[in-house]
């Protein structure tokens, strides 16, 4: 076992547990931070894979932005002030879900072939081929998706404003 | 390198977190964060097919692309997720999924 696999190994745990705060913790703001540790994480696997511009990616956009947004939103609605019941009452059946979902995924991924050649020979991804690729045969979806996101921030502006007659 | 095996029972085990997540939690905000442990699930298996399948795939990265994408589309889907509970906030005073019931019988 190689180094970077020992690595990997640590992190997949570290992401893992993260993933249990995230859907097991008693606080709503313990939860977040368990999704800024899991999604961590998720960027150090990226490192390992080779992908580094994505782990940059999801650090900026993850750890920075959509973390916060969900700690605004958790301020906004007061998550904290009114205790009760944080669980729905479906909990066997979620856990009969998960639990199946995760024996068929495994027994499918196990049960297959993988025709993998020699995983010690492969090259790191550099930046520039990624870019490369994003701007010339991705250049157009690259560019739906600026409009998307403008649009999808100027509707979450439209949503939060307040009504007429409110204030 | 880890074997692909291996990258792959991580984010089935990360994904099967995230449906565990989005079935049992009450407050809105705390299924998107489930949500978007799924999504970075599916992610993570496009990037190491990408990797892995690299010469197959004939240099084209078409996994990592998609996986660039799901962050931006994820950050969206955020934005206007989050712009929806504030709102439910102020309207209804909860951000519990099971006390929305205005459209159900």
């Amino acid at each position: 076992m190689s180094a970077t696999e020992v690595v990997f190994y640590i992190i997949s745990f570290v992401m893992v547990a993260g993933g249990l705060g995230v859907v097991l913790s008693r606080n709503i703001v313990h939860s977040a931070l368990a999704l800024i540790m899991s999604l961590g994480a998720v960027a150090g696997i990226y490192v390992i894979l080779t992908v580094e511009f994505l782990a940059l990616a999801q650090l900026v956009v993850y750890g920075g932005a959509v973390i916060m947004l969900m700690l605004f939103a958790l301020m906004l609605t007061r998550a904290r002030e009114r205790p009760q019941a944080l669980f729905g009452k479906n909990r066997p059946v979620a856990l009969a879900v998960a639990g199946g979902l995760l024996t068929a995924f495994v027994a499918g991924i196990l049960g297959t072939e993988w025709a993998q050649s020699n995983r010690d020979e492969i090259e790191p991804v550099p930046f520039e081929e990624i870019g490369d690729v994003l701007f010339s045969v991705w250049a157009v979806p690259f560019e739906v998706v600026s409009v998307v996101l403008v649009i999808a921030m100027a509707g979450a502006i439209l949503l939060s404003q307040p009504d007429e007659g409110e204030r | 390198m880890p074997p692909l095996e291996n990258v792959l029972v991580v984010s089935a085990i990360l994904f099967s977190i995230g449906v565990y997540g989005v079935l049992t939690r009450r407050n809105a905000v705390n299924i998107l964060m489930s949500v978007e442990l799924m999504l970075n699930a599916v992610s993570i298996n496009m990037v190491a097919f990408a990797v892995y399948g690299r010469v197959a795939f004939d240099n084209t990265f078409t996994g990592i692309i998609f996986a660039f994408f799901i962050v931006v589309v994820a950050a969206a889907e955020v934005a206007l997720a989050l712009g929806i509970v504030v709102r439910l906030f102020r309207n209804r005073a909860t951000a519990n999924v099971d006390e929305v019931n205005l459209l159900k019988w």
